[in-house]
């Protein structure tokens, strides 16, 4: 079984490589391209200027047939695979034409700036979604709108088994280590902060566990101090703040997952009607030139 | 997750849209809310700057009006919209010519003309054509063929590219740029770029100096003939960079040439021939055959030897009778004519009395109109100081003294025949002022009167009645003379006494106009008291003297009939009586106008003489190798072998196929070297030559026919005193990692140049 997860891992990872080589290839190809339409004296600004228009129109055609529910799940999987990997050629195409500075003007300033933030959401989403598959997701049982009460019942849950004391003293009067305070003490210190609120944003969105390995390791080093029913206790918390730190970790990504699309399909609109502005323009001063 | 994302958003296709969603409807808030920003900022903003790609580069960063250089845009804040119309794909680059001015070939590559560019290229393909192109630019010709470009014309825009910042250079071009044009590509400067081919020597030079018979046998002769000379030691004794430094030009005659040739220019080293060139003359005719066969051509020197000047045959040859008299008398000898027909006696008759016309003409008139309609020059009236360089200033006194000792009776003459028709305004033309006469012809038909007319003047003068009203009438009184011609009044020394004297306002220069004395001179030339003098001091010109001959006039003459038979001049006109023993031609040793021997000669005053200049200047156009015109001898006179003024002596002459003969004049500048695809800046080099100096890369060739390259008129055959420039001397420096090797260090795009003049700015005024 993980010698197959393994193959699909490393069958991934070589796709991966070869679309980034893929890109790399284009992009190079692309650059040197404009560079010889330049040297036959020509503005380049027009090769590299319609690739992207024309680009651009294929993004643009991808949303429309989304929104227009034209396309089958299989065959919008692959548009979507060619729709990221066009972003990325864009890319180039962008930088190109921009001629690898920045803008000196108001409407180009819009312009960069649309195409910037429609860019860098893109590539938001497409981060989302291969770091999801990475970790194997989000249990799919889980939506969005349940995470908080969820959450607050796994908070619950903690403190219940926190207060409840342990009855065994009472028989024999005899003095011994207060456990079910050092486990009190490490819900208090640690624990409740992490339960009641949302946690850990900035190390959910790239992924990392140092957080939760630090709460798991203050609950595995008091573990050897207390006493069988009391370590029970310490193994039930542990599951359920690894429970909540998958929860947090959910919320994260399903929040992100809704919102790249809210800055990348409306400045995308924002970015079609100044990009049609700036070819009329363009057109319009260019003296038939292009 | 992405997958129930994907296929949330994903619907079977014919099920009904689902209700718009919120980000939805924000992107198509936000995209109205971009239609309308932009609509306001169309409306509010003072100008249409805001749409610029870039800023301009600094030269056009003043500009704030689109529409100085968007022609076809406009300069509203929507009216590029007219531009989304296709127009005139050229208003742009018109625009640009507005501030720049280039000729009318700008839009052609290089902005040469098309014959040049075949040439250039046919050359280029001749020298270079296996070139090995490389892999970029063949795969450069095969995505993005400029064919098209260079075809339809090359737009400013394809090489100046604007909007690209203050700083951007606009004339920056890059190699791989120059190569795409271009059917010879190569990599390099030091690769594959073509050897040169006979550089620098693009045709030969305009001054003829043969540097290696210099150096090697004139400079030590004249060093060991006067010490005291100076003689160049260094190329820059006479060669150096000007401020343009593109030129190497050569110091002025006077610095460097004047101390061994100034006296070739001006005669002193001549030995045989006259040391003036003859402009004006009275040729020697056969008098005998001509008084033989009566010949009515009044009185003429007989024993004037003298030719007929080319000066004089253009002054002849300026109409189309002209022309025909010309032909007609061309095969002649004037000095014999014993085998002369009637009819070729008649031509020469007529030529004489047009030689009489002329220096009438020369005499009441101004050169300006004399020399003005002679159609040298395509036709055009030369300018004033044209008409002053092409007579060396003359002063009329020249021609009036001639002509009271050749033709003493001119006056008289001219008044009598009816073919004289002043027409006269007060003129002023350099520093010759006088009035103008403009003579017309006689018709045979008119030839009695004319007959008439003469003998009634000869009657006057034997009978010394009415001499000074003749002169007046010829002379002093044009205004009458134009509204009563000579013709239409026989009895003119009544009418002439009728007439109020001249008025002071219509002098228009008393000093230099006749005095009543010298009018009467002038009509009274043969009294019979007045004893011969030598004249002007001349001692061979009174040796000279014409025989005392008078012959009755005969009742009718074979010839022609409009003035007395040929009658040898009777005497001299009294002119001076001072003797001299300075012969005329020593007494202008420098320079200016003398008389000998039936002629009028100009000596040379120097170097840049300008009678000689003008006058190869006007007539070289129309004197093509060859030419028999008048203007072909006249340039054949003034540059042969050993012509006064030497001027062909060094400044070569060029023939050019349609455009006939140019003498180099003009030293080498910056114009000579327009629609040159090369250049070369000397001054940057000076610093990195060792002690061979010049010598580093102009090596002196001594055994090559140099001057015998200059016996051709083609400019561009020639045989140079030094070596030729090779690609390997260049290569030692400019080369990878050392100097500039790039097509415009030594390459220029516009080779007829751009500039932009003063832009026309009227003077204020209150």
């Amino acid at each position: 079984m993980r010698a197959a997860a393994r193959r699909a891992s490393a069958g991934s990872i070589s796709g991966k490589a070869l679309q980034g080589l893929s890109i790399a290839a284009i992009s190079g190809g692309l650059f040197w391209l404009v560079w010889i339409y330049g040297s036959s004296l020509r503005d380049p600004r027009y090769l590299d200027g319609w690739l992207l228009a024309i680009g651009m129109g294929l993004q643009l055609y991808f949303h429309i047939a989304i929104k227009r529910g034209t396309l089958q799940p299989k065959s919008a999987q692959r548009w979507r695979k060619i729709h990221i990997f066009v972003g990325y050629l864009l890319v180039a195409a962008f930088i190109s034409h921009s001629d690898f500075s920045l803008p000196d003007t108001g409407f180009e300033w819009a312009l960069w700036a649309g195409f910037v933030l429609v860019t860098l959401s893109g590539i938001l989403g497409t981060y989302l979604a291969w770091s999801l598959k990475a970790r194997h997701g989000i249990d799919e049982r889980v939506s969005f709108e349940r995470i908080p009460d969820r959450c607050a019942e796994l908070a619950q849950e903690v403190h219940d088994i926190v207060v409840e004391t342990d009855p065994a003293p009472t028989l024999f009067a005899l003095p011994a280590p207060p456990h079910d305070a050092w486990i009190m003490d490490l819900y208090a210190t640690h624990l409740r902060d992490f339960l009641e609120g949302h946690s850990n944003f900035a190390s959910h969105l790239i992924g990392s566990k140092r957080p939760l390995k630090r709460l798991t390791d203050e609950i595995d080093n008091l573990s050897p101090y207390v006493d069988e029913q009391s370590q029970e206790k310490l193994s039930a918390i542990r599951a359920l703040v690894i429970e909540k730190d998958r929860l947090d970790f959910a919320r994260v990504y399903l929040a992100l997952s809704k919102g790249w699309l809210f800055v990348h399909v409306p400045v995308t609109y924002s970015l079609v009607v100044l990009v049609l502005l700036h070819i009329l323009v363009m057109f319009g001063y260019s003296a038939g030139l292009w | 997750m992405w997958r129930l994302l994907l296929t949330r958003s994903v619907r079977p296709p014919g099920t009904p849209a689902p209700p718009t969603s919120l980000r939805d409807r924000l992107a198509m808030q936000l995209g109205i809310a971009t239609v309308v920003c932009l609509t306001l900022f169309f409306f509010f903003a003072k100008d249409t700057q805001f749409l610029m790609p870039g800023p301009l580069s600094s030269a056009h960063g003043a500009i704030e009006d689109c529409g100085t250089c968007h022609a076809s845009s406009g300069s509203g804040p929507l009216s590029w919209a007219h531009g989304l119309i296709a127009g005139d794909r050229r208003a742009d680059s018109t625009a640009c010519i507005t501030c720049h001015k280039m000729p009318n070939t700008a839009f052609n590559a290089h902005g040469a003309s098309t014959d040049v560019l075949k040439q250039s290229t046919e050359r280029l393909m001749r020298i270079a054509a296996k070139t090995p192109a490389p892999l970029s630019a063949r795969a450069q010709s095969a995505a993005f063929p400029t064919d098209g470009i260079t075809e339809r014309g090359v737009d400013c825009a394809t090489c100046h590219q604007e909007h690209k910042g203050a700083n951007f250079d606009l004339s920056k071009l890059s190699n791989e740029q120059c190569r795409s044009c271009h059917v010879v590509k190569f990599d390099s400067f030091d690769g594959d770029h073509p050897k040169f081919e006979n550089y620098p020597f693009k045709r030969r030079t305009g001054v003829i100096y043969d540097h290696a018979s210099h150096f090697g046998k004139h400079f030590p002769e004249v060093a060991k003939k006067d010490p005291a000379k100076r003689i160049p030691d260094t190329c820059s004794t006479c060669h150096n960079s000007r401020e343009d430094k593109r030129v190497m030009a050569v110091a002025p005659f006077e610095q460097t040439c004047a101390s061994c040739h100034l006296d070739q220019i001006t005669g002193k080293e001549r030995a045989s021939g006259p040391k003036g060139i003859a402009f004006l003359s009275l040729p020697g005719l056969d008098m005998k055959t001509l008084e033989k066969k009566r010949a009515a051509i009044g009185e003429w020197p007989d024993s004037s030897e003298a030719e007929l000047t080319p000066f004089m045959k253009i002054m002849i040859g300026r109409n189309d009778r002209g022309r025909a008299l010309l032909k007609s008398v061309d095969r002649l000898n004037l000095q014999d004519l014993s085998r002369a027909n009637d009819a070729q006696i008649k031509a020469v008759t007529n030529l004489v009395w047009e030689i009489k016309r002329i220096y009438y003409a020369l005499i009441t008139g101004k050169a300006s109109d004399v020399l003005g309609d002679l159609g040298v020059g395509g036709g055009a009236r030369p300018s004033a100081s044209l008409v002053a360089d092409l007579t060396a200033s003359m002063p009329r006194d020249v021609v009036i003294g001639a002509q009271q000792q050749w033709l003493p009776d001119l006056g008289r003459e001219m008044a009598n025949r009816k073919d004289v028709k002043d027409t006269r305004e007060v003129v002023q033309s350099g520093g010759w002022i006088t009035t103008v006469a403009e003579t017309r012809s006689v018709d045979d038909d008119e030839a009695p009167a004319a007959a008439e007319t003469a003998r009634s003047a000869r009657s006057d003068r034997q009978t010394g009645e009415s001499a000074a009203s003749a002169a007046k009438h010829a002379v002093a009184e044009p205004e009458v003379a134009k509204a009563e011609p000579a013709s239409a009044k026989p009895d003119n020394s009544k009418a002439a006494d009728a007439r109020p004297p001249p008025k002071a306002a219509d002098q228009t220069d008393d000093l230099l106009s006749p005095t009543p004395e010298e009018l009467r001179a002038m009509a009274t030339p043969v009294k019979e008291a007045s004893p011969p003098s030598p004249p002007l001091g001349n001692r061979t010109a009174s040796a000279e003297t014409p025989v005392k001959a008078s012959a009755s006039p005969p009742a009718e003459t074979p010839a022609s009939s409009d003035a007395a038979p040929a009658r040898p001049q009777a005497r001299p006109a009294p002119v001076i009586s001072i003797e001299s023993s300075v012969d005329p031609e020593n007494w202008a040793e420098y320079g200016g106008w003398y008389r000998q021997d039936y002629a009028i000669f100009y000596r040379p005053a120097g170097h840049k003489d300008k009678f000689i200049y003008s006058w190869l200047f006007l007539t070289g156009p129309q004197a093509p190798k060859g030419s028999k015109s008048p203007a072909g001898t006249i340039f054949d006179a003034l540059t042969h072998k050993d012509a006064q003024g030497s001027c062909t002596k060094c400044h070569s002459v060029d023939d050019i196929p349609r455009k006939g003969r140019v003498v180099n004049f003009s030293p080498a500048s910056l114009e000579n070297k327009k629609g040159r695809f090369t250049q070369f800046i000397h001054e940057p080099h000076f610093g990195i030559l060792e002690k061979r100096g010049c010598a580093s890369c102009h090596e002196l060739a001594k055994d090559r026919p140099y001057l015998k390259s200059y016996e051709q008129g083609n400019p561009k055959s020639f045989a140079s005193n030094f070596g030729v420039v090779n690609k390997d001397l260049c290569q030692t420096c400019h080369t990878s990692n050392m100097a500039r090797q790039d097509c415009l260090t030594c390459h220029k795009y516009h080779v007829n140049d751009v500039i932009t003049p003063i832009m026309s700015t009227k003077i204020p005024t209150e």
